[in-house]
């Protein structure tokens, strides 16, 4: 029997860690003792805020924003927090990333007054959405119209529980026995894309596998 | 209650709070601020604490009573606070104490959570019986007159948790300090929909004229809001923009200064007669809500500011806004998005400009600005928020919580 798929929705209230960054100086000290609940504010859950495409995590987008070290910033938004099973992995490479652009950039300038990076960390609440469906069709539906925090939480925090990959994908395959869709769903590049951008693709590709459905002479 | 936000609110807000309610469920919550009317604390208290007694929560709302010395004294401690040179003496601070530890003698500050606003009645912290106290700061105090906030410390620190708007805001004080927006309410007087006649019959009482596009800013008569500076923008706008400027505020028990930037703010209009002042009784909720909806565009040209409620307000009807770039607005306007920020008055002239002659990115902004205020500044959000807070003070050391 089909196990359905319960959405939950993410919540998060910001909470200060009472450190701040005016220099790139500041950002790596800050970087290397902050509590791992603020690397993973900072990293993880940028996808959940409204952000620039241009950049996948804070460090990167402060890099690029607000002390224009913009290969430092490319070169942030490459690290890939999903490549790491501890937080503390994820925080030596980047300070790693910025020791080794220091060396070579001496006096990156200092952020503007009102522009210094501040450190948080989230207290985050997860409850269930309320809807829960049993077939494609009905995911479809839901996927169209959950709310954003749940697509948020089984697409890209799903990959810290579940070491890389994402709810939707695993419940097609476990419990809908649809493997090749599964596929496509994994192929979606998660750093590519806004919540809502995600949310269109996996629309897509579950209209045209609920078409291919209903079309089959079975 | 809750029900009438289906719908408007964002469903995941609702069915958080609704959650915490469960969990919190009968217990008390006392909040106690300085004034019963007038700015924006006082608004959002009016009409979060009914929502939260519906939802479960025996809420309780209580207001400090001091005389003029006491809010001489609080005003200046304000205008410290976001950056302003005031001294402070120690008299001053003894008075201030001893108005608080009266109106701890009459009121009652027994519940469950406390959550005191703003610097007037931080020191009832010296009569907490236990629960959990919170104090939530709206005002800017990212740069403050260092003594003065180092006086007021001594009383946060003491202090479960603070709270403050915005991160920049925050003082890395040996509690928990959380980061949380405040809100509006989209079915209250100020903000529910009104019809083309409602908008229309608020005109004509203030005999504003509809022949051209409106420009309005809605705040009290403060420097901080820089009226002048939005009178000097608009009269740079006139040379090739025929529009007008209404300035519309309501006077607030708390602030002793309001009438004297009235009157000079008066007097710099006195020569165009397209320039409204309009000083608004309290609760005049439903006229400025008109107001809003009247205009084309809405400003909030502020040089300090805590959070600066109007802009989300205006961005709910729907209006594109020009604001300052301080405080808590750039967390509203995304530039170039849903509005526009500004560092001058040239730069607020510039952009009444540019809006005025594109109405198409006018109404694009609208619409993005709409959306982005459901999505983050609604009261539902906020009365989740602060069960969050309070129920995270209950779950101590957790950063992940399930319901």
């Amino acid at each position: 029997m089909t196990i359905p798929f319960e959405f939950k929705q993410y919540t998060s209230i910001l909470k200060s860690t009472g450190k701040r960054a005016k220099s790139l100086r500041e950002l790596r000290e800050g970087i290397a003792v902050v509590s791992k609940e603020a690397i993973f504010h900072h990293t993880y859950q940028y996808f959940l805020k409204a952000h620039i495409l241009e950049y996948t995590n804070d460090f990167a987008q402060w890099a690029g924003e607000s002390i224009e070290e913009r290969a430092l910033s490319e070169r942030l938004s490459n690290i890939d927090p999903y490549a790491f099973k501890d937080i503390d992995d994820l925080r030596k490479v980047l300070l790693n990333v910025i020791d080794d652009y220091l060396k070579n950039f001496l006096e990156p300038r200092d952020a503007v007054s009102g522009n210094e990076f501040y450190f948080n960390e989230a207290v985050t609440f997860i409850f269930p959405a309320g809807i829960r469906v049993k077939n494609l069709a009905e995911f479809l539906m839901a996927i169209k119209y959950i709310d954003a925090s749940s697509i948020y939480y089984h697409f890209y925090e799903s990959r810290r529980r579940l070491g890389g990959i994402d709810d939707f994908s695993k419940w097609f395959e476990n419990e809908l026995g649809k493997k090749e869709l599964s596929e496509k769903i994994r192929l979606i590049d998660p750093f590519m894309h806004s919540i809502e951008k995600i949310r269109e693709h996996i629309s897509e590709l579950l209209e045209s596998e609920v078409k291919n459905d209903m079309e089959a002479i079975k | 209650m809750i029900e009438r936000y289906s719908g408007i609110s964002p469903k995941g807000d609702l069915l958080l709070i609704m959650r915490l309610c469960e969990a919190l469920k009968n217990r008390s919550f006392l909040h106690v601020n300085s004034t019963r009317a007038g700015g924006g604390v006082a608004e959002i208290l009016q009409r979060m604490i009914p929502i939260l007694k519906e939802v479960g929560i025996n809420a309780r709302w209580e207001v400090i009573e001091g005389d003029k010395r006491f809010f001489d004294i609080t005003k200046k401690i304000h205008n410290a606070l976001h950056g302003r040179t005031e001294e402070i003496t120690k008299d001053m601070w003894d008075y201030h104490f001893e108005i608080n530890k009266k109106n701890a003698e009459r009121i009652n500050l027994n519940a469950d959570a406390v959550l005191i606003h703003d610097p007037q009645p931080v020191p009832l912290i010296e009569f907490r019986k236990a629960a959990r106290w919170m104090w939530r700061c709206h005002i800017d105090v990212s740069n403050p007159q260092k003594d003065v906030f180092g006086y007021l410390r001594r009383y946060c620190e003491r202090y479960e948790a603070a709270i403050f708007s915005v991160s920049k805001f925050t003082k890395a004080m040996p509690v928990s300090e959380f980061i949380i927006p405040p809100s509006i309410d989209p079915i209250s007087e100020k903000n529910m929909e009104l019809s083309n006649d409602e908008i229309k019959g608020t005109m004509d009482k203030f005999q504003i004229p509809a022949d051209r596009p409106i420009i309005l800013q809605v705040s009290r008569f403060d420097r901080f809001k820089d009226p002048i500076g939005v009178i000097k923008a608009y009269k740079n706008v006139r040379k090739y923009n025929d529009c007008i400027l209404i300035l519309a505020g309501s006077p607030a028990t708390d602030d002793p200064e309001g009438e004297i930037i009235l009157k000079e703010v008066k007097e710099y209009a006195s020569d165009d007669p397209d320039i409204y002042i309009l000083l608004l009784p309290p609760f005049s909720d439903r006229d400025i809500n008109a107001l809003q909806r009247g205009a084309a565009i809405v400003l909030q040209k502020s040089l300090k500011e805590g959070f600066g409620l109007t802009v989300s307000e205006a961005m709910w009807k729907g209006k594109p806004v020009i604001g300052g770039a301080v405080g808590g607005i750039p967390l509203q306007i995304i530039h170039g998005v849903t509005g526009f920020l500004v560092h001058s008055v040239e730069g607020a002239a510039f952009r009444i400009r540019q809006i005025l002659n594109n109405p198409e990115m006018a109404k694009r902004m609208g619409e993005r600005g709409r959306e982005y205020v459901r999505n983050n500044f609604l009261i539902t959000r906020q009365v989740r928020d602060y069960l969050s807070v309070w129920y995270s003070l209950e779950n101590k050391g957790k950063s992940i919580l399930e319901l």
